[in-house]
């Protein structure tokens, strides 16, 4: 029934009265025109006085000036549907894979409002911690170069065309090969195995960085094809002959985690590492003893440590150093027999023989070398290069490609491109149109890994399992699915591969399943499968491998390519964190370049200083018949008449669109051009000088020219004060026997962290005279009122274990990601205006004291000239140093407008909003840990290429908790406030303490060797605390009485006491 | 009436009359303008839009647009800031403590000293508002009520100290220096012819008429305005000295600094006072008025001063070997050996060794070695507030961050700048503004005028 209700507004409504009616008719009832009111006689009857009307112009100025002062509107869409489990504001974390081909680790990828934004270790499954190329391979999901969809022919495609174009090539006559890096998926395994079927595909498996050698050195000698597994957690006494298993080789991140629990100086017992090796590698900055040896040297090492060891074959012709450092080794590996371990880093199947015959001599194979069937680095370069001879006899009719990129890093580019003309029929899956993709007819494109289902089988035990954590960002197909479709399977992929581990596996149990769940959930399915066993070792004569080993000969220079910790073999050249990540040797950033000794930089008459506005001299290096011009860095530690190079640099030379970072950026932001018009890539591509003549990939060469050619060239160091200039307050070292000797003494008394004190006038020690002798801890002088942090509530702190610590960089990159810290390009960072709040310092030793200058009569300034410089070979210290949140900290006193202050947590706590950027902090800092923001980073164009938060897609990374800071405030570590914040209301809302453990800060959570502990100092039963009351405990910079919360332990050696 | 001993040179030379003296200053401020002041301003005045245009480019860009680096946060700027301040300080030394000293021969210059001051405080001034990352809240170092809840400034910052200490001395120097010259403001008021210069000037002179209340009064201020400006003389370089003083870094933190930093200033502000006045009396045809006399006065205060700055040098260095701390005595041995050892030489001969020359009489009453002098020590300032910030925070306590400086267009560009708006408010001034305070030197013209020293003799 219809309302029949009126409401009237009055009376005249009511009666509605003419006038009303006309009221009514009029939109604005007393309208009147502009000259109608102007003209009206009354106006000049009222009056406006002189003060209302300036009141009226100022209230309409006013207005009028804030109206136009809008700021811009950002919209956020709200959920209309909230989607379970998603709260905006808190994070999930997902289980995850990482796996590249080379990097393998278990994963807890974050998100937040669906957006994967930082990804840590999954430490629940006992598999390593993560490395820095994992951790910022976030980034990777968000680069606008990724392929938006499928492509033929340089054009969009649809998926149905593409299917159609591999389905006909599939049924020409002819090779048909599926090229991919080391598969370890079953599901993908059995997806090939069905494409094989019905396709009569060949599947030809190809590494980037090749281990072939390994595999066959196993297949002879123990009869299984495996990559060894090396377990230093029960060696003892390690030798490597140039694997670098701390950074790039092998399965690093699980060595990371197995070598460190082996160097923990309070069990008592250190593991021993003996280094022998060309270039400096990451490796050999934390190994104890440390030989440097040229490439083609390796392989007499091995020769001469198995005279010595088991007397069999011919010692090498070796340097008297090298001798008596084989010599050294050997001694120890004798002493740990069955705990020792040999390996050697070379890819050749002679020196891998020798060093089996080694540790079978040691028996160490089966305790800390395991040759059991491992997939790792599966790619058989032999098959490779039988397949570029076919592509280029035409014999190959289509060819798909996965995961690799040999157009770029095989060592036969130049043929396999030449080859790849003649396929018919080619596509890749790439998931950006890199150099082998933007070469084949089509392109289609795989899901980035944070997008896809997978699962992973590296350890027979287990199957890891690899979970989307977010909708595919564009129209993608897993490379799966690409594989089934191709060979005519309906089921898709997620199904198949569940069926994988169920075979009757119906789409109804999609979520019921509580096993798969759980599964799921944990990031792996453990299987009942046992390693697999290896056989005994086969032997056999080993003369033609130890005479072919010492009949190498070398050149005048010689040439050893390795990866860089930081960046791996290319596949990361457009992340922009890792490349602004410096190396750990060189801290250089965004280049490579050639490693030269000292002597030979100066020999050549290069430049021996590296700084700001002091180039590096350019070399022409020649290999064969091809040159490569490129920058000299003077590194410690090379090999004189040796050279390095770094892979995985000069990514997109042909101007493939891999993503913006991977090419340089001229000082105006745009990209810089070479002659050609073509976009300059970051360094150049040195694999096609590895040596690919064989069955197997070395990564040397014996004989090369290095010529000096007068030009120069700015390459961007973070550090370029090498040494610690004798300051032993900063950095504490000691050898394993001396804190052996007084390991159990009073912190503060041990002779290698001897508490510091300072002299007072007050007869102290009670002799009756006030001298020398009287002085006092530091902690006995304040100038300030004490912060009530100590025994009050929180006091947030940190532990450092410079034993531990080896120098990856992965806290680093944590870091960057977790706190947004802007990538400032190779110019700001050549300009010394990186903005790592988390750095890690590397100094070198140095051959020269100011006690042994006053020993031979040297001046105190020659002798701090002559300290400037590192020793040829010199011992290394990896410091992590980020803000030491002082409880006297010289930054808060000097701050005109209090914008950073102490919280009553401990924490020196920066407020952005606050700071005027006068930079007073950052000159008072001794630590110099305070950053600057000199421009707008998010904004300005210089930083437009590489800057994420400049990115529409590459901004979706940055973590909400944590300000995007603007131009001209300062900033530094907050000890990842915004955690601790989360952690503290986590606790609030369970209603208990803040556990030990429950917060923990990027860098300590990235950590593989577990060197950073963070946690509340004055809970006494946390880790932390128990940690900083060691004896090896001590602030860095203690008598300048500024009182860190961040402690550093002693870095112990394992050498012998006079070396250290 | 006060006299002099006859031996005594007389203060103003030729033979003046008070008429004399009124023509000679007011002459050129009622008369055409020269045409080499002409081309000097438009040469000086492109120089400040350029410097100007430097300093919009920064403040729309970033810092980053200098040459600093995560080591090294100050250079440029904050030398330029205590070089600036350091020469602001002859002015007010000159006419506040040799007026309580009663040194008449300072009515000659303290005029224009003080207008240098002024000039020079304002271009101070300058430095630490542009090398705020954020300049548009600067205002935040005031003590202002405001609405961020118990928000307020901290006063422990040295900074903090040098906001109000600049402001202060700021202030009463103008204040100072406007009172000096109403008198001076009303004699034009009364020559001036045209209209639009006379009302000018006379809303300038507030209304001077000259009565012997107004002169008491003047005489008055004057002395109590230079009671508190004597002390301002000293504290604020004092607490510029403290902005490194109270800091840990070694090399700054040095309990000489406040004596020295004044004496460097004095020695610095004397050095501009005598480049300056050495062109104005040429210019200005003020031979009479400012001559050798006057510049072997200031002459004397620089070998004074400058002793002063290489005793405080020497003490450094002493201190350094003396105290055995690793830091500070790495961090002189750094500075006179180092990367910057060529700038701690440069400074070491401008400000120790070349003020010594004034020694000798000759070189000391010798204008042109005076003027050549007067600029080494000037440059010899800068690069000893440059030698203090740049080396020593460049290598401080972790080698891991050592890095070096290196100045951009910019930096040289607004340093160039300040140097060109300075020079065009001078030129402005001397235009524009009685360059001698003419009614003080008439007072002395009967006790220390020529002519009247010469009667005297006859007598």
């Amino acid at each position: 029934m219809a309302n029949t209700k009126r409401y009237w507004s009055g009376l005249d409504e009511l009666q509605e009265t003419e006038a009303f009616k006309n009221i009514q008719e009029q939109e604005f009832p007393e309208a009147k025109s502009v000259d109608e009111f102007l003209s009206d006689e009354r106006l000049e009857s009222t009056h406006t006085g002189r003060r209302d009307f300036l009141k009226f112009m100022g209230f309409s100025l006013t207005a009028a000036t804030l109206a136009a002062c809008e700021t811009p509107v950002i919209k956020s869409i709200p959920y209309t549907n909230k989607p379970e489990d998603v709260t905006p504001g808190v994070a999930n974390f997902y289980a995850s894979t990482y796996y590249d081909g080379h990097d393998f680790v278990n994963v807890l990828v974050k998100t937040r409002e669906g957006r994967p934004i930082f990804i840590k270790s999954n430490t629940k499954t006992g598999v390593g911690r993560i490395n820095a190329r994992v951790n910022a391979s976030v980034m990777s999901l968000y680069d606008s170069s990724r392929l938006q969809g499928p492509q033929m022919g340089g054009a969009d495609a649809n998926w149905d065309a593409i299917d159609q174009l591999i389905k006909t090539g599939l049924q020409q006559p002819g090779r048909k090969v599926l090229l991919t890096n080391t598969i370890l998926s079953p599901s993908l395994n059995r997806a090939i195995d069905a494409l094989k079927e019905s396709a009569g595909v060949e599947h030809v498996q190809y590494d980037a960085v090749d281990y072939g050698a390994f595999h066959a050195a196993s297949l002879a000698d123990f009869g299984v094809s495996s990559f060894p597994s090396y377990s230093f957690d029960k060696a003892n006494a390690v030798v490597s002959i140039g694997a670098d298993f701390l950074g790039t080789f092998g399965d690093t991140i699980v060595y990371n985690d197995r070598w460190s629990s082996n160097r923990r100086p309070e069990s008592g017992k250190m593991s021993r590492l003996h280094m022998f090796e060309t270039t400096m590698s990451l490796t050999g900055s934390n190994a104890d003893y440390r030989t440097m040896v040229k490439p083609s040297e390796q392989g007499k090492i091995a020769t001469a440590l198995l005279k010595a060891i088991t007397g069999q074959g011919v010692a090498a012709n070796l340097s008297e150093a090298a001798a008596a450092a084989v010599a050294n080794a050997a001694k120890d590996l004798k002493k740990a027999g069955a705990n020792g371990l040999v390996l050697a880093g070379s890819n050749d199947i002679n020196t891998q023989r020798i060093v089996n015959a080694i540790n079978v001599a040691l028996g160490s194979v089966g305790t800390s070398v395991i040759h059991s069937d491992s997939g790792l680095f599966q790619g058989d370069f032999k098959a490779f290069k039988a397949l570029v001879k076919d592509m280029n006899a035409g014999e190959v009719s289509t060819l798909i490609v996965s995961d690799c990129n040999p157009a770029y890093d095989a060592v036969n580019a130049e043929a396999f491109i030449a080859g790849l003309a003649n396929v018919k029929t080619s596509v890749s899956t790439s998931l950006v149109s890199d150099e082998t993709a933007s070469l084949c007819a089509a392109m289609a494109p795989n899901h980035h890994w944070l997008e896809s289902w997978g699962d992973l089988l590296l350890d027979q035990e287990r199957i890891d399992l690899v979970q989307p954590t977010i909708a595919p960002l564009f129209n993608s197909r897993a490379t799966g699915e690409s594989i089934l479709t191709w060979a005519g399977i309906p089921t898709d992929w997620y199904t198949y591969m569940r069926q994988t581990h169920a075979a009757n596996y119906e789409s109804s149990q999609m979520y019921t399943n509580s096993d798969w769940n759980k599964a799921v959930h944990n990031g792996f399915i453990a299987t009942n499968r046992a390693n697999g066993e290896f056989n005994a070792y086969a032997g056999g004569d080993l003369t033609a491998a130890w005479t072919e080993l010492n009949g190498r000969k070398g050149g005048a220079f010689e040439l050893a390519l390795y990866q860089k910790t930081t960046m791996g073999a290319g596949q990361h050249a457009a992340n922009p964190i890792l490349q602004e990540t410096p190396d750990p040797i060189t801290k250089v950033t965004w280049d490579n370049y050639v490693c030269m000794s000292h002597a030979d930089v100066d020999a050549m008459g290069l430049n021996g200083f590296i700084g700001q506005e002091a180039p590096a001299s350019v070399v022409k290096v020649t290999v064969g018949g091809s040159s490569i011009e490129l920058p000299v860095f003077p590194t410690p530690g090379q090999t004189p008449g040796t050279i390095g190079i770094a892979l995985g640099y000069g990514r997109g030379a042909n101007g493939e669109n891999i993503g913006k970072a991977a090419f340089q950026s001229a000082e105006n932001g745009s990209f810089q051009m070479d002659a050609s018009g073509k976009m300059t890539p970051v360094g150049a591509n040195v694999f096609p000088w590895a040596v690919g003549g064989g069955n197997h990939v070395e990564y040397a060469q014996y004989d090369i020219t290095v010529e000096a050619t007068g030009g120069t060239y700015p390459l961007a160091c973070t550090q370029i004060q090498n040494t610690f200039m004798g300051r032993e307050s900063i950095v504490k070292e000691t050898d394993f026997t001396s804190y052996f000797a007084e390991r159990d003494i009073k912190k503060g008394l041990a002779s290698w962290n001897k508490r510091i004190t300072l002299g007072v006038h007050e007869d102290v020690n009670g002799d009756g005279n006030i001298d020398a002798l009287d002085s006092k801890p530091t902690d006995a002088f304040d100038l300030w009122h004490e912060h009530a942090v100590e025994e009050v509530g929180h006091r947030w702190g940190m532990t450092i274990d410079l034993t531990t610590c080896t120098g990856c960089s992965g806290c680093v990159t944590a870091c960057h990601i977790e706190n947004n810290v802007p990538v400032v390009g190779k110019d700001e960072v050549r300009r010394h205006r990186d903005m790592h709040w988390m750095r890690i310092d590397r100094f070198f030793a140095s051959d020269y004291s100011l006690k042994k200058g006053e020993e031979e009569g040297t001046g105190v300034i020659s002798s701090y000239r002559r300290m400037e410089d590192p020793a040829l070979n010199p011992q290394t210290v990896h410091m992590p140093m980020m803000c030491q949140h002082c409880n006297h900290a010289p930054c808060e006193t000097v701050c005109p407008v209090a914008a950073t202050t102490h919280s009553n947590e401990g924490l020196n706590q920066m407020t952005y909003n606050r700071c005027i950027g006068t930079r007073y902090c950052a000159n008072n800092c001794p630590y110099k840990v305070r950053r600057f923001n000199w421009f707008n980073y998010p904004g300005y164009k210089k930083f437009a290429n590489f800057n994420p938060a400049q990115d529409s897609l590459m901004r979706m990374v940055l973590n909400p908790d944590v300000t995007v800071r603007s131009r001209g405030v300062m900033e530094k570590c907050s000890m990842c406030v915004q955690r601790i914040q989360s952690g503290k209301l986590d606790a609030k809302k369970d209603g208990t303490p803040v556990q030990d453990g429950s917060i923990v800060t990027a860098c300590a959570e990235a950590c593989p060797t577990n060197a950073i502990s963070f946690g509340d100092l004055n809970d006494k039963k946390s880790g932390v605390s128990a940690i900083s009351e060691n004896n090896r405990a001590y602030h860095a910079l203690e008598e300048i009485g500024v009182k860190p919360n961040i402690f550093y332990m002693t870095k112990v050696r394992n050498v012998e006491p006079t070396q250290a | 009436m006060q006299r002099e001993a006859a031996i005594r040179e007389p203060l103003i030379l030729g033979n003046k009359s008070y008429k004399d003296i009124t023509d000679d200053v007011v002459g050129p401020i009622v008369g055409p303008a020269p045409i080499g002041w002409k081309i000097m301003i438009t040469i000086s005045s492109i120089i400040a839009i350029y410097g100007v245009g430097c300093i919009l480019y920064l403040i729309g860009t970033g810092i980053g647009v200098w040459g600093l680096n995560k080591t090294v946060g100050w250079a440029w700027d904050i030398t330029n800031f205590v070089w600036w301040v350091g020469i602001g300080h002859a002015g007010t030394l000159i006419s506040a403590v040799l007026l309580l000293f009663r040194q008449k021969w300072r009515m000659a210059i303290n005029r224009s000293a003080e207008a240098m001051t002024i000039f020079a405080v304002i271009m101070a001034a300058v430095f630490p508002g542009i090398h705020m990352g954020r300049i548009w809240v600067s205002y935040w170092v005031l003590p202002l009520p405001n609405q961020f809840g118990s928000l307020w400034v901290n006063f422990n910052s040295p900074l903090l100290w040098d906001v109000f200490a600049i402001s202060t001395y700021f202030s009463v120097s103008l204040v100072f220096w406007y009172i000096g010259l109403i008198p001076d403001f009303a004699t034009i008021r009364d020559r001036m012819t045209k209209p639009f210069a006379k009302k000018a000037y006379g809303l300038l002179s507030f209304g001077w008429s000259g009565r012997a209340k107004h002169w008491t009064r003047f005489e008055e201020v004057s002395l109590v305005l230079a009671g508190i400006a004597t002390p301002l003389v000293f504290s604020v370089h004092s607490i510029v000295s403290m902005d490194f003083a109270t800091s840990i870094v070694p090399g700054w933190h040095t309990t000489i600094f406040p004596p020295y930093f004044v004496s460097g200033a004095v020695f610095s502000g004397f050095a501009m006072v005598q480049t300056l006045l050495l062109v104005l009396r040429k210019g200005m045809k003020l031979e009479n008025y400012i001559h050798v006399k006057h510049v072997e006065y200031m002459n004397i205060v620089i070998i004074v001063t400058g002793s002063i700055v290489g005793v405080a040098y020497m003490t450094e260095l002493f201190i350094s070997w003396y105290s055995g701390v690793e830091y500070e005595s790495y961090a002189f041995i750094n500075r006179f050996s180092g990367p910057y050892s060529w700038a701690y030489w440069i400074m070491m001969t401008c400000n120790v060794i070349s003020p010594q020359l004034f020694w000798f009489k000759k070189i000391r009453r010798s204008l042109t070695a005076t003027f050549a002098l007067s600029i080494v020590v000037n440059i010899g300032m800068w690069f000893e507030r440059y030698v203090i910030i740049v080396t020593s925070i460049h290598r401080d306590y972790d080698p891991s961050s050592w890095g070096e400086f290196y100045p951009t267009s910019i930096d040289i560009g607004i340093f160039i700048g300040t140097l060109g708006i300075f020079f065009t408010l001078f030129l402005a001034f001397a235009r524009f503004f009685p360059v001698l305070a003419l009614n003080e030197l008439k007072t002395i013209l009967k006790s220390s005028g020529e002519n009247y020293k010469k009667n005297q003799d006859k007598h």
